[in-house]
Order: C-alpha cells, then structure tokens, then sequence
C-alpha cells in the first residue's frame, strides 16, 4: 500500500498535467510580463531594456491610482450594498416552502448566467438618457430633466449599481445555503427564550454565518480588484478615466497607446496588488477566528 | 422581515412581508429582462416613447431573424458548446488526477505543489492578456480553439483542485484500500473506485467552470479573429456595429444571446443553484 | 437522474469534440491558405482586416461589393473579411502589429496611427508610379508617405459638418447658423423645443477632438495646421488659440448645445438621436452621407438630411469656405504577409477608379481620394449634391484633426482628456498642460 501510493513514476503522470497546463497558462506569462515590464516596447519592433523607468512612471499615474481607488469603492460598495441586501434577501426566502420557493431562487439568480456582454449592452440601453428604462421611470414619477448616469461623477455609481444587479443572486445563494445550514434547534430554543424575529436574526443568524460572510467579503474585494469586461463594454473606463480599473487600464495601455512594456509593468504591479490582498484578508480572517 | 417562527406557523403578517420583499427583489432582478424582451419585438422608432414598455404595433418577428442569421447563431452557440464543454471536462480530468496526487499519494513536495496550483485562484485573469497574446502569436495558435481551451482551463483549474481535494476527504479510504487488496493499480483506483464516488462534486466542478468560461468574451475578442471558433458573446459584440442604427434589431440579438444560458438555466435550476452553493461554500 | 445527466452531457461533449476536430490540426485549415491543396489550381486566401462592420450599408457595402467582384473574377482567390468598428479595430490592429497581420488592413494616414506602424516595418511599400493614372487628389497621398516612399492609399476625403434636418429646421422656422454665435443662439431655441440642438459622439473622444480642430481653423484659419504641427513637436500649448478654441468648446457644451450625457454615448447612439428625430444636428465626418439611402432610417428623415460646416468664429480669420478636410482613412498591405503580391493586386484592383471611388460615389458614402467629377449623374441624393458643391466651391483645405497629429499616446490622452474639459471636470489650462505634456 505505502510502495503503491509513493510511487514517484505514478505521480509524475498524476500531476504533469495540472503543472503543464499552470506553467504554460499562468506562471510563463507572468515571466514574459516580468520581462516586458522592463523594456519600451510598443508591441512592435525591437524591445528596448529600460530598467525600472515603468515603474517609476506606474507611481505617478493618476489614471492607475484611480483604478485602484475604484476597485477600493467598487469593493465598499458590494459589501455595504449588496451583501446587506443579499443577507436579508436569504433571511427571507427562507421563510417559503415549495414552489414559491424554487421559483424566487430561480428568479433571483437569473441575472447570473446571462452573459456580460447582454448586460452590459443592456444597462447601456437602461441608462440611456433618451429612450432608457431609468429615466422613463423618473419621469414617471415627475422628475422632467433627463439624468445623464454616465457624467463624470455619476458613471462610476452606474457602473457599481450593474455589478451589485448582476452579482446578487450568487451572494444571495451562498447566503441562503448558510442559513439553510444553521441547526432549527437553535431557532426553536430561541424562540422558546422569547426572542422576536430581529433578535433571533442578529443573536443566531448573522454570527453562525460569519464565515460565510468572510468568505463572501474576501470574493467581493478580489473581483472588485478583478473587475473589467462590464467596465470595458459599459462606458470603457471614461468619460475621463473616471470609471477606470486595473485591468481595463492596462488592456488600453498595450493596445491602444501602443506602450506595451508599460501594460505589461502594470500587469506585474497588479498582480502583486492581487496577492497582497488575498493573502492579507485571510491573514485577518484567520486571526479573528482564533480570538 | 418574517420570522422563522412565524412563517411556519403562517402569520399573515409576517407572510405578507415575505412576500413584498421577495416580490419587490424579483422585479429588480427580472423587469430589466422584461424590458429587453418586450423592446425586441418593436420597431426601432417605437421606443422613444415615454411609457416603461412598449406596444409594439406589430410584433416584429423580423428583428430575431435577423439576429438569427447575420448574428452567426447557430455557429457561435456551436462553438461555446464545444469549447466550454472540452474545457469541463480537461478540467474535472485534470483535477481529479492532481487532486488525487496532492492529497493521497505521498510524497515530499505534495504541499509546495498543492499550494502553488492553487495560488492560481488569486491571479487576475486579465493580466494575463497581455504576454499571453505574444506568446500565442508565436506558437501559432492564436485564432484557433486552443487560444481559448488554454487559459479557460487554466483558470478554473485552482477552483477546480481546491474543491476536489475537499470532497475527496469524504470519500473512504477503506474503499482505496480494498480495491489496493484486490490488486488495482493507482489509475484504476483513480478511474474506477474515485471517480464514481465523486459524481456530486464533479458536477459542482462542472457547473462552476461551464458559468464561468460561458460568458467570457475578453480574452475571445484578444485571440479570436475569424469566425470559425467565435464564441456565442460574438453575436453581440459584433451587432452594435453592424445594426448600430437599428435598435431593435441589437435588443433582439441580446435576447436571444442570452436564451440558451436561461432556458438551460430554467431547466436545470436545482442542480445548478445546488451545485454553485455547494462549490461557493466550500470555496 | 443527475448521474444520468452528467454523464449524457460528457459523452456529448466529447462526441461533439471528436467531430469538429477541435483536435491537433483545429482551426489551422483556415490560416494555412490552402496549403494543403496540391499545386495546380491552389487557392489562396487574402485576409482583409476592415474597420467598416455593417456590410450592408454605407462603405461596407461597397467595400463588400468590390470584394465579391474580384472574388468572382479570380477564382483562386478567396477573401476574408473581419470587421470591426473603429476603436475595437484600432486596439485589434495593435495587437495584430506584434506579429500575423492580415493581409490587407484599414489603415489611417495620420501620424497618430502610422509613425509606429511604419517604425516597425509593418506594411509593405508600394509603388507610387503605378498610382500615376488613379486620379488621386493631388496631396492626398502625402499623409501615406515616409521618406518619399508609400505605404498606402488614402480612401476618403473627409470633412467634419453639421448634419442637420431640413424638415425640422423648416417646419420650426430654424435657419442654418451663419455665426458660431447663431449656432449658439440656435441651439437655445432648439432646446426650448424639448429637442437636442446637436447630436455628439463625445464618448469616443476622437469627433471633439475633430470639432476642436475645426473651431481652432475658424479661429486661425489655414495657418493652424502648422501652430499645431510645432505645439505636438515642443509638448506646448499655450498658444492663444488652443485656449480660444477650448473655451469655446466648454461654453457650447455647458450651454446645452450637445445631448444629454454626450461625453458618454458612442457613435451609434449619437447618430441614432438624429436618425430618429431626437435631435435637430449630428456633428460628424462626410462618410455618414450614405444616411440619406439608410433603409433602416426613417424616410421623412434620410430624405430631409442637409449640411452645413462649421459657422465661423467672431474675430476669427477663416472664411465659411475654408474647409477643414483631411484624407484619413484608407488600405494599406502588410509587410510580412505570405501573399504580398496578390494582395497588392488586389489593392490595385479596389483603387481602379471605377471601383471604390465610383461605387462610393454611387451609393453616396461621402468623397473619395481620388477625382469623382465624372460620376456625376444627376440622379443622386441631395444630401450628396450638396457636400460635392462644399468641395467644388471650397477656396482652401487642410486640417487633420489635433487628436491625429501627435504619437499616440497623445492621441489617447488628448481623446480622454477632451470629456474632462468639456464637462467641466478640468480646467482648459489643466487640459492644455496635460496634453502638452503627453507629447513627449
């Protein structure tokens, strides 16, 4: 059995896949932008070694700044916004039996498995000030100006408002199942203890579902840092570079300003920011738990 | 908000509650699709009007043919099939046989390797665009399936390898152990007495990875140039310029790009919702 | 039943991988250019990378049409067309400029666009004797040119104008601005109407850079096409008449002269506000002429579609026939492509005078680079007429956009920083400085 399960010539075929397809797929380009991140290079020609000058310049970029401040309020956003919502929503549904149940879940989650490029070409068309969804409403309730969601300080709340629509029902799922998973005895020994609904949810609810939550806390600050393809196809990071992230930044960087030695020093930085955050959250989770 | 208790004993007013924040939730969540639908079916001139939907004077069944047919549907439809299908299933393939080797087989570096497939998780996709486009362009596979396979399987393979290695721990040793009795070799064990006890997981794994490659446009629009692989997100991106002074006739597209994710969707509701709560939780 | 379900879905999978082949040799077939074939009557596949993506009307179509001919005249020869809109076809090209660029592509005379183009070897030279009898306007080859040598052929004439609607312009007793300060004044009456003064693809940068260019002309006249020139080379812009034309610029936009929302809204939904009667003008180059044969527009609206250039400016020097035109767009041939002398021949084929110049006049897509007096039928739309009598009666031409005439990053910057300075959000001399600064 031992001899069998530490066989170096079974493991090696075991795992060379996953390795290959990591190497090829992953840790290679990371190389590559490592190299680039170096050089001036326009995507064409000869690359010219340039030492750390894109790094020096990435500290001085108020549009790359600005990114990170968005995926910063990108990720408030989702924790303060939607996760609230998500929570109660769960809280809710799970009051229903039966049909009622599956067919709000279904409803509730939809929005999920349609594509971003349909919402995002949607909300375009829901935000437009001419014939959009939104604004017909307000008008409905008497407002007369047309409201221009996409201005320099209103695009960025548009942008976040997709994303919590988009994303509510996979916060609203995880959430639901936590709760599903709570013990009913502790809600009946609440229930015998004379607790009402609001001190049942806070005193049993919401600290059983702590590591649910920090779960859910962690995936919306990483996809918050992560955030492009809406980004890209909803406004393209403008007007200005007021909606701008990370990712979308350095796409443009490389292919549009033709610096792509720069895109790739970007890319470096970003992934860095990426790590660090991953690996502080759950640094601070961890410590919590043992407190 | 209702409460547990009354809910189950059905008090009217905690049900009435129920029922209007659900309600109201819904309609956020689904009227914007309404919308979508019901301006499909106008004619362009037809939505500039004040009202929140539209009658169409006549149901302009024209706009979805058009989608139909200069949208590429069925050809695009065909290829995100395939593509995210062969991406599934190198990716369960590839997971199990790594997971099986991280957390069964014994040896020294099982950890460190276990840990940096796994750190794949916390890498953005999109900064991969960049060299990856370089190097495919090298390799020569840019334009070809492969551009696609590659990074869809690579990035959901850490996702893939975290949740196989915690299922595996609920599959019973001794079952290993008696199949090792019987004189099996590891891939058979792998194949035949892993495998089947993992079918749950499998289609957590399964569903994850369809969700998340199914809508992925950005890396199809870097490496894809001709129609032959264009994935199903195509017959959208590429609508806006070609009906860009036709309205109705992107709504449609919109619609009927999103059709086939929602009627599946519709169809296979339980195991999906199941299926993502299962791999969310223990992700 | 889930077993079942997955396992059916695994075989179909894999049965349908099988069958497509998405094996070792997928999608190879299509760039191999036939390849495979034995000699004799091998085909040969151009790629034509085109920034025109409704193939159905305008350009497209024409572009389209030629194509289909050669293809029917030259059996041997298939072409594939990808087509994208302008921005996505301007980052896709970069991309391709790394290596594998198509055959045939898009391309724009403008520093912004060619110097690195042509720094890195990418497109082929041509022979510019060959081009002697093509009736190309004189000059308008000078933009495809590096060191004397050509690297392309210029498509287009364009001239930045105000689409208007003579019907509602009529029906509302509006008359064409003769001022910039009629426009302006015009522009308030039209927004008491609940109507928008001018439609304005402010979310793609480039057209309020081109409308930047053309208030700057008013000002300074032919000159400023050198102001420009030099303030890209120095990284300056304190030159009186950037600021002059900015400010005018952040007035118009602030008096309401553009919709709702433009600094956002893409060209599409800009040009659908006039298409549909949701706004009186529509601020745009001449290759938008084919509006007026746009089956999908409305027809008491294509058919009502008139111009007029830019009013001139108080105290400006240019007069209302000194036009802003430029030659931007065109074809061009890559460097590095396996079928360099067949996509010349095509290239050729598409510039013979009675292809691209008379189809597009034909079907009224705005001036071709090359002499189109001789088309002139009679029967041809208004709205075309008229823009052929701008040329006609112009007394002098210049003016490639501010946005053109810089390396690119200039371009991207200047195209972004625009909407911060027209909403408000920068100052002008924030904007100036800035801009200046990215030309180094």
């Amino acid at each position: 059995m031992k001899k069998l399960y530490g066989n170096k010539a079974v493991i090696t075929t075991l795992i060379l896949p996953g390795i290959l397809v990591f190497m090829f797929a992953i840790f290679l380009p990371i190389c590559m932008s490592v190299y680039y991140g170096f050089t001036e290079y326009s995507g064409m020609g000869t690359a010219k070694f340039i030492g750390l000058d894109n790094y020096k310049e990435i500290l001085h970029d108020g549009a790359f700044g600005k990114s990170l401040f968005n995926s910063l309020l990108l990720a408030l956003g989702f924790i303060f916004i939607q996760h609230p919502l998500a929570i109660i929503t769960a809280a809710v549904l799970d009051k229903l039996e039966g049909k009622a149940e599956s067919f709000f879940r279904c409803v509730l989650f939809l929005p999920n498995v349609i594509s971003v490029a349909v919402i995002a070409y949607l909300w375009k068309f829901i935000y437009n000030p001419d014939f959009g969804l939104l604004n017909n409403i307000l008008h409905a309730f008497g407002q007369k100006e047309s409201v221009n969601f996409f201005s320099t300080e209103n695009a960025i709340w548009a942008v976040l408002v997709v994303l919590v629509w988009h994303g509510f029902g996979w916060g609203m799922l995880i959430y639901y199942t936590g709760i599903k998973n709570i013990d009913p005895v502790l809600y009946e020994a609440a229930a015998i203890d004379g607790s009402n609904t609001f001190q049942t949810f806070f005193k049993i609810t919401l600290p059983l579902m702590k590591p649910v939550i920090q779960i859910n806390v962690t995936m919306a600050i990483i996809s918050a840092l992560k955030q492009m393809e809406t980004v890209y196809l909803l406004t393209g990071g403008g007007p200005g570079n007021s909606t701008q992230f990370a990712a979308n930044y350095l796409y443009q960087q490389a292919f549009k300003a033709f610096k792509y030695g720069y895109g790739n020093a970007l890319g470096v930085i970003f992934i860095v920011i990426c790590l660090i955050s991953t690996v502080l959250l759950n640094t601070i989770f961890r410590k919590k738990k043992e407190a | 908000m209702g409460s547990k208790i009354a809910g189950k004993k059905h008090s009217p007013a905690g049900k009435i509650i129920v029922w209007v924040v659900l309600s109201i939730m819904a309609v956020i969540q689904i009227f914007p699709l309404v919308w979508l639908v019901d301006f499909s079916l106008a004619s362009s001139n037809e939505m500039f009007t004040s009202g929140l939907l539209v009658m169409p004077k006549k149901i302009q069944w024209g706009n979805y043919a058009k989608a139909f047919v200069d949208g590429h549907f069925l050809l695009y439809l065909k290829n995100s099939i395939i593509i995210n299908g062969l991406a599934v299933l190198l990716v369960l393939i590839i997971s199990i046989m790594a997971a099986f080797a991280v957390h069964r087989m014994r040896w020294k570096l099982s950890g460190f390797v276990k840990t940096l497939l796994l750190l794949g998780m916390m890498i953005p996709i999109h900064a991969t665009l960049l060299p990856n486009y370089k190097l495919y362009n090298t390799l020569n596979i840019t334009d070809t399936c492969w551009a696609l396979l590659i990074p869809y399987v690579a990035f959901s393979l850490p996702q893939a390898l975290y949740l196989m290695t915690g299922f595996l721990d609920s599959v019973p040793i001794e079952l290993e152990e008696a199949a090792v009795m019987d004189g099996c070799g590891i891939y058979r064990i792998v194949f035949q007495v892993v495998i089947p006890l993992l079918k749950p997981s499998i289609a957590t794994v399964s569903i994850m990875t369809f969700l998340n490659n199914w809508n992925e446009f950005m890396m199809a629009r870097t490496y894809l140039s001709s129609p032959k692989w264009k994935t199903l997100p195509f017959s959208v991106l590429e609508f806006t310029g070609q009906y860009s002074s036709n309205y109705a006739v992107q709504f449609a597209v919109m619609a009927l790009t999103a059709a086939p994710a929602v009627i599946v969707y519709i169809i296979l509701n339980k195991h999906i919702t199941k299926g993502v709560a299962m791999g969310a939780v223990k992700g | 039943m889930r077993k079942k379900l997955i396992a059916t879905m695994m075989a179909a999978v894999m049965t349908a991988g099988l069958i497509t082949g998405c094996g070792s040799d997928g999608g190879k077939t299509t760039s191999g250019g036939g390849s495979s074939s034995k000699g004799g009557n091998e085909t040969i596949t151009l790629k034509l990378f085109s920034n025109l993506p409704d193939r159905k009307n305008g350009q497209g179509l024409v572009e389209q049409k030629i194509i289909d001919e050669y293809m029917e005249a030259n059996k041997n020869i298939k072409i594939e067309v990808e087509a994208l809109d302008e921005e996505a076809y301007k980052t896709k090209f970069k991309a391709y400029a790394m290596d594998d660029m198509p055959d045939v592509v898009s391309i724009w005379g403008q520093p912004s666009f060619l110097d690195e183009v042509l720094a890195a070897g990418t497109l082929a030279e041509l022979n510019e004797s060959d081009y002697s009898d093509y009736k190309f306007v004189e000059g308008s080859l000078e933009g495809f040119k590096k060191n004397g040598s050509l690297y392309g052929l210029p498509r287009n004439t364009d001239i930045a104008v105000f689409y208007y609607n003579e019907k509602m312009f009529n029906d509302n007793g509006w008359t064409v601005p003769e001022t910039y300060d009629d426009l302006l004044s015009l522009s308030d009456k039209i927004n008491d109407a609940g109507i928008t003064p001018v439609a304005m693809d402010g979310g793609d940068g480039w057209p309020m850079a081109i409308y930047l260019t053309d208030l700057a002309f008013r000002i300074e006249g032919p000159a400023v096409a050198d102001k420009i020139n030099e303030a890209v080379a120095k990284g300056d812009f304190t030159d009186e008449v950037f600021s002059d034309a900015t400010s005018l610029l952040v007035k118009s936009a602030k008096a309401g002269l553009f919709q709702k929302g433009y600094d956002s809204q893409d060209y599409g939904t800009a040009m659908n506000l006039f298409t549909n009667g949701q706004a009186a003008m529509f601020y745009m180059g001449t290759w938008e002429s084919s509006m007026a044969t746009n089956e999908d527009i409305p027809k008491d609206i294509r058919e009502n579609i008139r111009v007029f250039v830019m009013p001139s400016v108080s105290g400006g020097t240019a007069k209302n026939t000194d036009l802003a035109a430029w030659n931007g767009g065109g074809y061009a041939v890559s460097q590095g492509c396996q079928n360099k002398e067949e996509a010349i021949k095509f290239l050729n084929y598409m510039y013979q005078p009675d292809k691209l110049s008379k189809y597009g006049w034909e079907n009224g897509v705005g001036l071709s680079a090359q002499d189109q007096t001789s088309y002139t039928t009679g029967n041809e739309t208004e709205l075309q007429k008229q823009i052929m009598s701008l040329l006609t009666n112009a007394t002098s031409m210049s003016g490639t956009p501010i946005n053109d005439c810089g390396p690119s990053a200039f371009k991207t910057v200047i195209e972004s920083e625009i909407q911060n300075v027209s909403n408000g959000t920068t100052s002008i001399d924030d904007f100036l400085l800035t801009i200046g600064k990215s030309c180094q």
